[in-house]
C-alpha cells in the first residue's frame, strides 16, 4: 500500500515537472549555440589582395574593436558535425582575440567580391567542405580553423596548440562497450572500468580527492610538505 | 558502498563528463548543508541566474573548464585547506590586461587589476543567492530545552548537535592584503591559547607588496575547543561509528568523551581540560562572479569621485565622455533589492572597500596610491 502511495505521488511530481517546469537554459551560451547551428550560403568570389592591403584597407575604412558585435562564438559548425562528430563545441572569444591580434585582417584576411556582403564575414562564408571541386584552392572549415588557431597560437607561443587544449572530446556511448550482467555488484562493476582504464585507477590512487592530502605549496612554512589536507592534519572551525 | 538500490550497471553505461552536479554533490554541501561552507557555491550553480554567476549562468560552464584537470589530478588553490593540485586564476583567461575595449576606462581598470583582484569588482557581495553561515559557536551545542529560531532568511539559529549559528546574505566581503599563499593552523600546532581571537587561516600578504592584491573574503568566526594544557585545538568525536557507540558527541553529547576519543584518532594526548576559544578562517571569494554590468563602479569606492561631473580632476575637460555613465553607474543594488537580495543598505554606499581598513590613507584619488604618490587635484577642488 504504502509503496502504492509513494508510487503515484511520485508520478505526481514527475508529470508536474514535465508540464509545468521551464527548462533552465544559460542565455549567453543559448544564443552562440543558435549561431553556430547556422549554415550561410558559399561565398565563390572574393578579393585575393595581400594582407597588407586588407590590413591598411580594414584600417582605413576606420573598422576597429568598436565594430565587433559578436563578442563570443561556439565553434560547432554542422558543416563539420556532418562528416564527423568526436568533439564537444569549442568556445571561442571573438572580441578578446580581436583586442589580443588588434588587427581584424589575421582572420578576415579577404573580403567577398559582391560589394553587397559584409566587409568582414564568417569564417564558415568562405570555408565549407573539406574538398570542393569547383573550388579546389580553398581549404574547408575543419582545416582553415585549425590552421588560422594553432598558427597563430604557435606564433605567439600563447594559446592551446593540443587538440584537448580547445576541444572536449565526446564520451563514446559506453551502453555497447560495458559488459556488465544486471544487478551487478560494486566489485564486478569497479573491475569492468579497470578493464580500460587501468591507468586512470592508478593516476586518480595519488590524487588528493583520493587521499585526502597531498601537496601545500601556497601554505607558509609547509610549502614542501605533501601530507597535509582534511584526512591528515587540516583544522576547521564548522 | 552505494546504496543498495542503485543499478550500478546503468551507472556505468551512462558515465560522462564530470559537471556542476557531480562535483557539486560534495563541495556544495560542505559543512553539513547546502552553501553552509562555501559563500560562493551553492546548489543554485546547477541552474544559476546569469546575475548570480555569469560563468555558469551565462555561458554554461563546468567546473573543469577553469579547474583543468591532468591525471585527474585537478587544478585549484583553496584558502580553507592545504592542498592544491596546481591553480587556476582568473588571469588564465583573461589575461593581466583583463578590460580590453580599448577606452579610457578600460586603461584606468588595468591599472586597478594590478591592485585589486578581480572579484573586489565583479563579486561585491557574497552568498548572493544564498545564505551562507558565518558564525558557528560550538560551545553552545547539547541545549535540549533550546528551541531554534528562525532568522529573517529562514535559517535556524540554533541545532542541538552543532551550537548556535549566524547567517548571511548578499553581504559585503572582508577585504584583505593578498598574495596568494596563507597561513595555516594545523591539528597539533601549538597557538597562543590566551588570545582573544586566533585565525586558523589567514592570507599572507601586505601594501608595500607588489604581488598582494586586495583580496575578498568570506570570515567564517565560532567557538571551538583548545586544550587548556597542551595549547592544542581539540578535534571532537563527532559522528556515532556503530550501534554501540559510547563517545561520540551527537549520541551522548558529551564533550569530555568526544574529545578524548577524538585526539585519540589523530595520536595526540588530551589534558582532560578544555576550553572554548573564538576562532577565525579567511574563506576567500571565487565563484559567482556578477556579469560586468553589474560590477563596482568608480564613486562607489571612490568616495571623492561622488561630486565629480567630468574627467577634469586629471585630465583636460575637453573630451567627448559619459563620465557619470562610467563612474557612477555600477553595481545596481537597487535591482538587486528588487529581486528579493537583502542589500538595502548598500544602495548608495561609497568607500565599499575600506580603504583605511587596508593601509591607505583615505580614498587615493586623494591621498595617492600605495605606490604612486600623487594626489588627484584635490586642491583645485578644495
Amino acid at each position: 500500500m504504502i509503496k502504492k502511495i509513494i508510487f503515484f505521488a511520485g508520478l505526481v511530481i514527475l508529470t508536474t515537472a514535465l508540464c509545468g517546469a521551464e527548462v533552465w537554459k544559460a542565455p549567453d551560451q543559448e544564443k552562440a549555440k543558435e549561431r553556430a547551428k547556422q549554415v550561410v550560403p558559399f561565398i565563390k568570389e572574393y578579393n585575393d589582395v595581400s594582407q597588407i592591403h586588407r590590413r591598411i584597407s580594414l584600417m582605413d575604412a576606420g573598422i576597429s574593436l568598436k565594430d565587433v558585435t559578436e563578442a563570443y562564438f561556439l565553434l560547432d559548425s554542422p558543416i563539420i558535425k556532418k562528416r564527423e562528430d568526436h568533439y564537444e563545441p569549442v568556445r571561442f572569444s571573438h572580441k578578446r582575440h580581436a583586442n589580443l591580434t588588434n588587427d581584424c585582417s589575421k582572420c578576415h584576411h579577404f573580403r567577398p567580391k559582391d560589394e553587397n556582403e559584409l566587409e568582414t564575414t564568417r569564417c564558415s562564408a568562405c570555408h565549407q567542405d573539406s574538398f570542393n571541386p569547383d573550388h579546389p584552392e580553398r581549404i574547408g572549415l575543419k582545416a582553415a580553423y585549425h590552421q588560422q588557431c594553432m598558427e597563430c597560437h604557435q606564433q605567439k607561443a600563447k594559446g592551446p596548440t593540443d587538440c584537448k587544449g580547445c576541444h572536449l572530446q565526446n564520451v563514446p556511448d559506453h551502453k555497447e562497450l560495458v559488459k556488465l550482467p544486471d544487478n551487478a555488484d560494486v566489485f564486478q562493476v569497479t573491475a569492468e572500468c579497470l578493464r580500460c582504464h587501468d591507468t586512470q585507477a592508478e593516476d586518480m590512487l595519488t590524487t588528493a580527492h583520493w587521499l585526502w592530502k597531498g601537496p601545500s605549496p601556497y601554505t607558509t612554512g609547509h610549502r614542501k610538505d605533501i601530507m597535509h589536507g582534511k584526512g591528515t592534519t587540516a583544522l576547521n572551525n564548522y | 558502498m552505494p546504496k543498495k538500490d542503485v543499478d550500478l550497471k546503468l551507472v556505468a553505461e551512462n558515465v560522462g563528463h564530470s559537471s556542476r552536479a557531480s562535483c557539486g554533490s560534495c563541495h556544495f554541501n560542505g559543512g553539513g548543508g547546502d552553501a553552509v561552507k562555501h559563500a560562493d557555491m551553492s546548489r543554485q550553480l546547477l541552474e544559476p541566474n546569469r546575475n548570480c554567476d555569469v560563468h555558469m549562468g551565462g555561458y554554461d560552464f563546468t567546473c573543469t573548464e577553469c579547474h583543468t584537470t591532468r591525471n585527474h589530478k585537478i587544478a585549484g588553490r583553496s584558502s580553507s585547506v592545504p592542498v592544491a593540485e596546481g591553480e587556476v586564476t582568473c588571469q588564465q583567461c583573461h589575461s593581466d590586461e583583463p578590460h580590453y575595449c580599448g577606452s579610457l576606462l578600460d586603461h584606468h581598470l588595468n591599472k586597478h587589476a594590478k591592485t585589486l583582484d578581480c572579484n573586489v569588482c565583479h563579486a561585491p557581495v557574497y552568498g548572493k543567492c544564498k545564505p551562507t553561515k558565518t558564525w558557528w559557536d560550538w560551545s553552545k551545542a547539547g541545549d535540549k530545552k533550546r528551541k531554534p529560531k528562525k532568522d529573517k532568511y529562514g535559517k535556524p539559529d540554533y541545532n542541538k548537535k552543532k551550537g548556535e549559528f549566524k547567517w548571511e546574505e548578499s553581504a559585503v566581503p572582508n577585504y584583505a592584503w593578498s598574495s596568494g599563499y596563507m597561513n595555516r593552523i594545523f591539528i597539533g600546532d601549538k597557538v597562543n591559547i590566551n588570545a582573544d581571537t586566533i585565525n586558523l587561516t589567514e592570507p599572507v600578504g601586505s601594501i608595500n607588496d607588489p604581488g598582494s592584491k586586495i583580496t575578498p573574503f568570506k570570515m567564517m568566526g565560532g567557538i571551538q575547543a583548545v586544550d587548556a594544557d597542551h595549547d592544542y585545538f581539540l578535534v571532537p568525536h563527532l559522528w556515532p561509528r556503530n550501534k554501540e557507540d559510547s563517545t561520540a558527541y551527537w549520541k551522548h553529547f558529551d564533550w569530555e568523551k568526544a574529545f578524548q576519543d577524538g585526539m585519540d584518532a589523530v595520536g595526540l594526548d588530551y589534558s582532560g581540560s578544555y576550553k572554548w576559544k573564538e576562532t577565525w578562517m579567511y574563506w576567500r571569494l571565487d565563484h559567482e562572479v556578477m556579469p560586468k554590468e553589474m560590477s563596482l563602479s568608480c564613486v562607489q569606492c571612490h568616495e571623492s569621485l561622488k561630486g565629480d561631473k567630468t574627467c577634469n580632476r586629471c585630465h583636460q575637460d575637453n573630451r567627448n565622455v559619459d563620465f557619470k555613465n562610467i563612474a557612477h553607474k555600477g553595481t545596481d543594488f537597487s535591482y538587486m533589492k528588487s529581486q528579493g537580495r537583502d542589500v538595502e543598505h548598500l544602495i548608495n554606499k561609497t568607500d565599499y572597500i575600506n580603504f583605511k581598513k587596508l593601509g591607505y590613507k583615505g580614498d587615493p584619488v586623494i591621498h595617492g596610491g600605495r605606490f604612486t604618490k600623487l594626489p588627484m587635484g584635490y586642491e583645485k577642488h578644495e
